[in-house]
């Protein structure tokens, strides 16, 4: 008895199965199951309701972005790197522009506004981003209320997205050497808004799933990860926290200011789904602290861009008088900045973990290479560990605690 | 601070990691395939618990063509709190891969995440990984042909066998002139003519005739 897998064999239903003697079968589970929440296929072997074998299959989603980003111009190769992880599209951009920074050689001269943006939105984007898991994990164990609590709270963030690059989900609002633009006119009001609605939302959210014995029963020990097992499968983020070892990009690798903030590592030592999803919360109200923080420095206006005008597109009033200014635009816009070669490692910390890029360049003015190390892609890897010896049922829990982003994991 | 206007180094790189900037990033190793698991296995028992990424280059005209990284962590002691906690360290392995002799042994052994990460570059850059127990096409279809993130693969691909849906076909390649599949505009609507030949007569009219009145 073989497993099959293809398609065309199995008819392209979500759930199929194949008997395989007494009482033990192949389960072929998506890619089109919506708990998978994405393009995920995982064949399950089961004997009874336990699984003896999980091997999860990825690619449904590879668009090639990595090969793409080679083929564009430094500045507008984050068009297609914030398409990885379309849940917090602003922290991929940073840390590859980050990297670009650093070999061009400009890293220190982001203006601290800048900075503070920088900051302030990787943030927003964090809660976003875990207001999506919050919300569909709710639904995967049936409990639908609590999606709407948190989509409204992710609505309102996107709409500072929106205001900040004109976008929702890819605002392409970070760009070399500082950002787009600056803050326009009733953004800050707007954010009060969603400081302020945070508390009372959060406490409604944990009631409703936090305390909810439902969800106790399905999430405690299921998926149960130790420290070494985290750390030989390269676990990151909320997930590698969850197993008590103290690793945060933010703590380890500062950048972007981050070391002038105050926040705890969020960290428990259980390491089962309901770890996951404590860390995950209280990572969330970490968040809002940053963001606090950041607010009282946003009052005084200045430079939120490095005034070189190499790299920085010149002021637009200027681009009509000056024509060294004009210059400078037609220069940029039709064949961007070079870049000195030499390769690059530079990782921020993101929702879903160490957010990695492996940038090189060869001196030209496109990127020679750009590798990405995307969290969702080892995270995701483990499931083939721990979801041996669970029941089936708990498969929907432990993929929606692991909280991948297909995006990124098939790039 | 290098300026941006400064000449390009050439269509191809010949070694950037050589002649890069002064930055602190990360601790780099040099190896060759050979030694590979030696240094892995020295870097893991040096407290480099962690293998973070692997992933691959293609210098296309440097030798040894590829580079494999293996970009390596040492995490920070545990602190009762923060701002206790003891310096992390990166470090990056570099595994020079000659053009003519893609094998590298396999470091799953060692780090299970390795897997998935060793099969992506198997398959965007067809380099083999020895004693992978696992190896075979992650992100492309199984049947796919040659190596996407190769330096020498075009970025629309090469041409491939398949049955074209007429209609579709029609719309977007034919009419505009440009094949995406580097076939010619001809070849195509020969094609096209011979799957409405099998459709039993029932085909609709070519709407490329009824445009410039010539016969597919």
């Amino acid at each position: 008895m073989t497993v099959t897998n293809a398609p065309d064999a199995t008819g392209g239903y979500a759930v199929d199965v194949i008997e395989r003697g007494e009482g033990h079968m192949v389960l072929s589970m998506g890619p089109q199951h919506p708990s998978t929440h994405g393009v995920l296929q995982v064949i399950t072997e089961i004997e009874g309701e336990i699984v003896t074998k999980a091997s999860p299959e990825i690619g449904y989603l590879h668009t090639g972005i990595e090969k793409s980003a080679e083929n564009l111009f430094w500045s507008q190769a984050s068009t297609v790197i914030e398409r990885m992880d379309y849940l917090s599209p602003l922290t991929n951009a940073l840390c590859y522009y980050l990297a670009v920074e650093k070999l061009l050689g400009i890293d220190d001269q982001i203006p601290p506004r800048a900075n503070q943006i920088r900051v302030l939105l990787s943030e927003l984007s964090r809660i976003a981003s875990h207001c999506v898991w919050l919300g569909t994990g709710g639904i995967d164990l049936g409990a639908l209320t609590g999606f709407f609590y948190c989509f409204d709270l992710r609505e309102r963030i996107l709409d500072l997205f929106e205001m900040s690059g004109g976008a929702r989900m890819h605002p392409n609002y970070i760009r070399v050497g500082g950002l787009g633009q600056d803050l326009p006119e009733g953004f800050l009001a707007k954010l009060d808004g969603v400081i302020d609605m945070y508390e009372p939302r959060m406490r409604d959210v944990r009631r409703l799933l936090q305390k909810n014995p439902i969800l106790q029963d399905r999430m405690i020990d299921v998926g149960i990860i130790s420290a070494d097992e985290a750390v030989a499968w390269s676990l990151t983020g909320p997930t590698l926290r969850a197993t008590g070892i103290q690793y945060d990009v933010r703590r380890a690798f500062p950048y972007s200011g981050y070391d002038q903030y105050e926040f705890d590592v969020i960290t428990r030592t259980e390491g089962d789904a309901y770890a996951r999803f404590l860390v995950r919360l209280d990572e969330m109200d970490e968040a809002m602290r940053i963001i606090r923080q950041v607010r009282k420095q946003l009052d005084t206006p200045g430079a939120w861009q490095i005034p070189d005008t190499k790299f920085a597109p010149p002021p637009k009033e200027t681009i009509a008088l000056s024509m060294e200014a004009l210059i400078h635009h037609f220069k940029l816009v039709s064949e961007s900045f070079r870049v000195p070669p030499g390769d690059i490692y530079q990782a921020v910390e993101g929702p879903r973990g160490e957010l990695g890029y492996y940038v090189v360049s060869n001196g030209d003015n496109r990127p020679w290479r750009v590798r990405t190390r995307p969290p969702s892609l080892y995270n995701l890897q483990v499931l083939k560990k721990i979801a041996i010896g669970e029941l089936i049922a708990d498969m929907v829990v432990m993929i929606g605690s692991l909280d991948p982003v297909f995006g990124e994991v098939d790039r | 601070m290098p300026s941006s206007q400064a000449p390009p180094a050439g269509a191809t790189a010949v070694d950037p990691t050589a002649v890069r900037p002064d930055i602190a990033d990360a601790r780099i190793l040099r190896v060759t395939p050979a030694a590979l698991r030696a240094a892995l296995e020295d870097l893991k028992r040096d407290g480099f618990s962690m293998l973070l990424d692997v992933g691959g280059v293609d210098y296309l005209e440097r030798e040894p063509r590829y580079d494999i990284a293996y970009h390596l962590l040492r995490l920070p002691t545990q602190a009762a709190s923060a701002g206790q906690i003891g310096q992390p360290e990166r470090v990056r392995v570099l595994c020079g891969v000659p053009g003519d002799a893609t094998t590298v042994p396999t470091v799953v052994d060692l780090w299970p995440s390795a897997d998935w990460a060793e099969r992506e570059i198997f398959d965007l850059y067809g380099i083999t990984f020895e004693g992978h127990p696992d190896l075979r096409r992650i992100q492309m279809p199984d049947d796919w042909e040659g190596h996407p993130l190769r330096k020498d693969y075009p970025l629309r691909g090469v041409a491939r066998e398949r049955t074209p849906r007429p209609s579709f076909a029609l719309k977007s390649n034919v009419a505009a002139g440009t094949p995406a599949s580097g076939r010619t505009a001809a070849g195509l609507q020969k094609q096209i003519a011979e799957v409405r030949a099998r459709a039993d007569g029932h085909a609709a009219p070519n709407p490329l005739q009824a445009k410039d009145g010539k016969q597919p």
